[in-house]
C-alpha cells in the first residue's frame, strides 16, 4: 500500500511543482512571436470615389495615462458624432500608459496589432529603427487621394524628411512652433537671495545657486534628482559646438556632429576633455550634497517636490516649462521660476526636428484610407481640432478676449481633459492660453536669436550592420552612464577611462566608421538636391 | 502495457493539465528559438526575415562580462536553492512538530504572506529602510550616535540582502509541498519508532529526513534547470536600474539584457540570451541527473 502512496505522491508533486517552475516564466525562447507575413498590400482601393458606407472603428495609438474622470469619453462622443456624419468613422484612442512606455510602445509595434494610426516622433520614439523593422506602411499613393488637406499643406521639403527608403511612412507634425530643447529650472526668488541677479547662463552659477540652497534651506534638496535621465547632452550644448544627430546608444548619447558647420562629420565628446570635465563636475555637486545621498536609487519625483518646494531645482524642456511657471506661481507663489536653457551659454541650438511629432499608419491597419481619411479631419477640421485638443467649449475652455480661460467654477479633478494628441498640431488652429506663461516670448525671441536649422532632418541611419556593438554600448551606456552622471562612481577620471575602454570593447570603433560612412552617404545625398 | 496505463488511470489523469501546459508553452514555442538566428522584420514575420548565424548572440561577448554575469547568476541560483530548500524543510519539520493546531495555522499563514506581496513594493520597502538621507535603519544608527551606513554604495553587502530578502518571501511557500509530504508519511511507522522509545530528533533525523530525500532530489532537479534564469524582479527592483556601484555583486544575466536591449528592443538578440540560457540549464540538469543516478539509482529523473 505504501508503494502506490508514495508513487501517487510523486507524481502529484511533480506535477505541482511542474506547474509552480512554469509560472514562474520560462518562456521567453519567442512565445511573442507570430506576426504573420501579410503586411501593408490592403492599399488598392482602386476607384476613384471612397466608399464609407460601412461604419469603420479607427484606433489611433497615443501616448500617456489613460484619463479617468469621464471628460475623455464625453468629448470622443461628440469628436465621433462629426466623424460618423463626415466619413462614417469612430475614433478609438489606444493609451500606452507612461509606466515603461518605451517597452510597451515598441512591444505595441511589434505585436501585429492592426493599430490604424500610430503616434511616432523619430528622436524620442524610436520612428526610424521601427520603421527599418516594417512596422510603418507607406503611404505614398494613398496620401493625395485620402489625405488631401494635409499632403497639400505640407511642403515637399517636409514630406522629404518624412521618408524611410525612400517612402513615406509618416506625417510630420510640421506646422507647430514649440520648443523641447532642455534646460534647468531653478526658483528666480533663491537665486536673487543668492545674489544673483542675471539670468544663469553657465553651470558654474548653477553650481552658486544650489549651494546657496543647500546652506540656506534646510527644508529643501537643492536638486532631488534623479537618474532617470543624464543632462549630460545639455552639457555637450553648454561647452562645445557640437549638435545631436539622435543616433540612439541608450543612457548616454556618445556620437555627434561636429558643429553646424560641419555637421557630417561625427565626433564623439566621450573622447575629448568634455566628458572628464562634466563628470569632474558632477562629482564635485554629489560631494557637496546638492542631491541625495542615494540618488542611483531615488524615486521620487522632482517635479512634485519643485511644486512642494523640497527641491530647489528641475530639470526639462521649454514647453514644459511655459506651463510649470504658470503652476509653480499658483503653488509657490512669488517663486518666480526661471529657466537656464543650455543653449544660451554659447548659443548652441537647433530648431526642433518637425518630426518630433507625427502621426504613421500602422503596417496592419485594416482601413488604411479611412485612417488618412479620419487624420486629414484632425488635422484640417477647426471644430474636431479644437475637440480634441482643448475639450468642449464651456467645460474645458472659455474664449476671452481672444484667450482660452478655464471656466468659471471649472475643477481640475472633474473636468480636466487631455487627449495628448501630439502627431498633427498646426498653429492656424492654436488658441493662446493663460495656462501658458505669458511672457515665454521672450524665451523664444532668445531661441529665434540663435537657432540653426535642423541639419539630420532626412538622416535614418540604418543599425542592421552593427546590431550587436550598438546593443553592447547600450548596456555600457546603462551601466555606468548613471554613476558617472551623479557622480557615484569614485574617482571621475579613473572612471570616464573606464567607460571609454568598455566602450571601445563594445565596438566604438565600428560603430563609428559605419555611422561616418552612412553620414558622407547621406552628405552627397543633400549637397546633390542643391 | 495496456493494462499498466488502465491501472494507473487516475494518476495519469491528473497529470494532463500539467503535460497540456508544456506542450502548449514549452514545446509549442519551441521552433521560436530560430529567433535567435535572424534579423527579426516585423511584416516579414519569422521564417521570411534573414538568417544571420550566430550575429546576435556576438552582443552578449562583446563587452567582455559574460563570465562575471554567468558567475553572479549561477551564485546567486545555488544560494537560493541551497538555503531556501534548507529553510524550507527546516520550517516544514517544525511546523509537523507543532501540536497545537491554531498556532500551526497563524504562523504557516503569516509565512505565507509575504509570497504575496509585488517585489516592487518589496523594493521600496528596503528602500525605506536602507536608504542614507532618512532611511529606518540610519536613523535608527543616528539617534544611536552610530556612524550611518551607506548601504546603496556598498556592494559587499548585497549578496545578504538579496538572499535574506528571497528567504523571507519564499519559505512559507516553498515549505507547503515538504510540509505536504510529510502529510504523506505513514503514521504507522512514526507510531512504532514512538514506541520503539526514538525520542523527536531521531525521529526527525531516522524517518523524516530520508522520507523527504526524494522530493528534495526532485525539487533540486528542477531548479538546477533554470539555473541560469536569474530573479529578474527581486534583484532588478531591490539594486535599482541604475546603480552600477552595486553591480559587481548584483549583476546577472537578465538585468545586463535589461539594460541593453531595454532602449533598442531587439526581439532576436532578446531570444539569443534566451537560448543561451537554456541551453546552459539543460546541460547542468543531465549533468546533474548523471550524478543523482551514480550515487542513488532510485532518486534519479530518468
Amino acid at each position: 500500500m505504501s508503494k502506490v502512496k508514495k508513487a501517487s505522491f510523486l507524481v502529484l508533486s511533480t506535477a505541482l511543482t511542474l506547474s509552480l517552475a512554469a509560472c514562474s516564466g520560462n518562456n521567453n525562447n519567442g512565445s511573442s512571436a507570430s506576426s504573420s507575413p501579410d503586411s501593408g498590400s490592403s492599399s488598392s482601393a482602386g476607384s476613384s470615389d471612397v466608399d464609407t458606407s460601412k461604419l469603420v472603428k479607427i484606433s489611433y495609438l497615443v501616448l500617456g495615462d489613460k484619463p479617468t474622470n469621464g471628460q475623455f469619453e464625453k468629448v470622443m462622443e461628440k469628436v465621433n458624432a462629426l466623424m460618423k456624419e463626415k466619413i462614417n468613422v469612430e475614433l478609438e484612442w489606444q493609451w500606452i500608459e507612461w509606466t515603461d512606455w518605451q517597452t510597451k510602445y515598441n512591444l505595441a509595434l511589434a505585436s501585429g496589432e492592426p493599430y490604424d494610426l500610430i503616434t511616432i516622433g523619430t528622436d524620442w520614439l524610436d520612428t526610424w529603427a521601427n520603421a527599418q523593422r516594417g512596422a510603418f506602411m507607406p503611404l505614398d499613393d494613398l496620401l493625395p487621394k485620402y489625405a488631401p488637406q494635409t499632403w497639400e499643406s505640407v511642403s515637399q521639403e517636409s514630406w522629404q524628411q518624412s521618408k524611410y527608403d525612400g517612402k513615406i511612412v509618416l506625417i510630420p507634425e510640421d506646422q507647430y512652433t514649440q520648443w523641447v530643447n532642455h534646460g534647468f529650472f531653478y526658483r528666480g526668488d533663491w537665486a536673487k537671495e543668492a545674489g544673483i541677479t542675471e539670468p544663469i547662463k553657465d553651470w558654474e552659477t548653477i553650481g552658486k545657486y544650489l549651494q546657496y540652497v543647500k546652506d540656506n534651506k534646510p527644508d529643501a534638496i537643492p536638486w532631488d534628482a534623479t537618474t532617470s535621465e543624464s543632462v549630460w547632452d545639455g552639457f555637450v550644448t553648454s561647452y562645445t559646438d557640437e549638435i545631436n544627430p539622435s543616433i540612439s546608444t541608450g543612457y548616454l548619447p556618445i556620437f555627434y556632429g561636429k558643429s553646424i558647420d560641419d555637421p557630417y562629420t561625427i565626433t564623439s565628446p566621450v573622447y575629448d576633455d568634455t566628458f572628464l570635465n562634466f563628470a569632474t563636475m558632477m562629482k564635485d555637486w554629489a560631494d557637496k550634497g546638492y542631491w541625495r545621498e542615494d540618488v542611483l536609487n531615488n524615486k521620487n519625483n522632482t517635479r512634485d517636490a519643485l511644486q512642494a518646494g523640497l527641491s530647489g531645482m528641475d530639470q526639462h524642456h521649454s514647453q514644459t516649462f511655459s506651463t510649470l511657471r504658470v503652476q509653480m506661481d499658483k503653488k509657490q507663489p512669488g517663486s518666480e521660476l526661471q529657466m537656464f536653457p543650455f543653449s544660451r551659454t554659447r548659443g548652441n541650438l537647433l530648431s526642433t526636428l518637425i518630426t518630433h511629432g507625427g502621426t504613421s499608419v500602422g503596417a496592419h491597419s485594416k482601413n488604411p484610407e479611412r485612417a488618412l481619411m479620419a487624420y486629414d479631419l484632425i488635422r484640417n477640421d477647426e471644430e474636431i481640432y479644437h475637440l480634441i485638443n482643448y475639450g468642449i467649449e464651456g467645460v474645458q475652455y472659455e474664449i476671452k478676449d481672444g484667450k482660452r480661460v478655464l471656466p468659471e467654477g471649472y475643477d481640475e479633478t472633474n473636468d480636466s481633459f487631455y487627449s495628448d494628441f501630439w502627431g498633427g498640431r498646426v498653429d492656424k488652429f492654436e488658441i493662446p492660453t493663460d495656462q501658458v506663461w505669458d511672457q515665454i516670448g521672450t524665451l523664444y525671441q532668445e531661441y529665434d536669436s540663435y537657432k540653426k536649422p535642423y541639419p539630420y532632418g532626412q538622416f535614418a541611419f540604418d543599425k542592421t550592420p552593427v546590431d550587436a556593438e550598438l546593443t553592447a554600448i547600450n548596456q555600457v551606456t546603462g551601466e555606468m552612464g548613471p554613476a558617472i552622471s551623479y557622480g557615484k562612481a569614485g574617482d571621475p577620471a579613473q572612471a570616464v577611462e573606464e567607460f571609454r575602454n568598455k566602450l571601445k570593447q563594445a565596438g566604438y570603433d565600428k560603430v563609428m566608421a559605419e555611422l561616418q560612412k552612412q553620414m558622407d552617404a547621406y552628405k552627397a545625398m543633400v549637397e546633390s538636391q542643391g | 502495457m495496456l493494462a499498466r496505463l488502465r491501472s494507473n488511470r487516475t494518476l495519469l489523469i491528473m497529470c494532463l493539465p500539467a503535460i497540456a501546459f508544456f506542450v502548449v508553452f514549452a514545446y509549442l514555442p519551441m521552433p521560436g528559438a530560430y529567433m535567435a538566428f535572424i534579423q527579426f522584420n516585423y511584416s516579414d514575420g519569422i521564417f521570411g526575415s534573414k538568417f544571420v548565424g550566430l550575429d546576435n548572440f556576438r552582443f552578449l561577448v562583446l563587452t567582455g562580462d559574460l563570465w562575471r554575469l554567468t558567475f553572479n547568476t549561477i551564485a546567486y541560483n545555488i544560494a537560493f536553492i541551497l538555503f531556501g530548500n534548507v529553510m524550507q524543510i527546516l520550517v516544514a519539520v517544525l511546523m509537523n512538530e507543532l501540536r497545537l493546531k491554531w498556532f500551526r495555522k497563524v504562523s504557516q499563514t503569516l509565512m505565507f504572506l509575504p509570497y504575496f506581496i509585488s517585489v516592487v513594493l518589496i523594493g521600496l520597502i528596503a528602500y525605506n529602510i536602507l536608504s542614507y538621507d532618512f532611511g529606518l535603519l540610519n536613523s535608527v544608527l543616528r539617534s544611536l550616535d552610530i556612524e550611518p551606513v551607506k548601504t546603496y554604495s556598498d556592494p559587499t553587502i548585497w549578496p545578504f540582502i538579496i538572499v535574506l530578502t528571497f528567504l523571507w518571501q519564499s519559505t512559507g511557500y516553498g515549505s507547503i509541498i515538504y510540509f505536504a509530504a510529510i502529510m504523506g508519511l505513514d503514521s504507522e511507522v512514526v507510531e512504532a519508532s514512538e514506541i520503539d522509545g526514538a525520542n523527536a530528533f531521531q525521529r526527525i533525523y531516522y524517518i523524516i529526513l530520508p522520507w523527504l530525500k526524494p522530493t528534495f532530489i526532485i525539487l533540486l532537479l528542477f531548479s538546477l534547470g533554470g539555473i541560469l534564469k536569474g530573479n529578474f524582479g527581486l534583484i532588478y527592483n531591490l539594486v535599482g536600474a541604475n546603480n552600477s556601484a552595486l553591480y559587481p555583486t548584483t549583476d546577472i544575466i537578465e538585468t545586463f539584457v535589461f539594460r541593453a536591449l531595454m532602449t533598442n528592443f531587439n526581439f532576436s538578440q532578446g531570444s539569443a540570451v534566451g537560448l543561451y540560457q537554456s541551453v546552459f540549464g539543460f546541460g547542468i540538469v543531465m549533468l546533474a541527473n548523471w550524478l543523482v543516478r551514480k550515487i542513488s539509482p532510485e532518486n534519479s529523473l530518468f
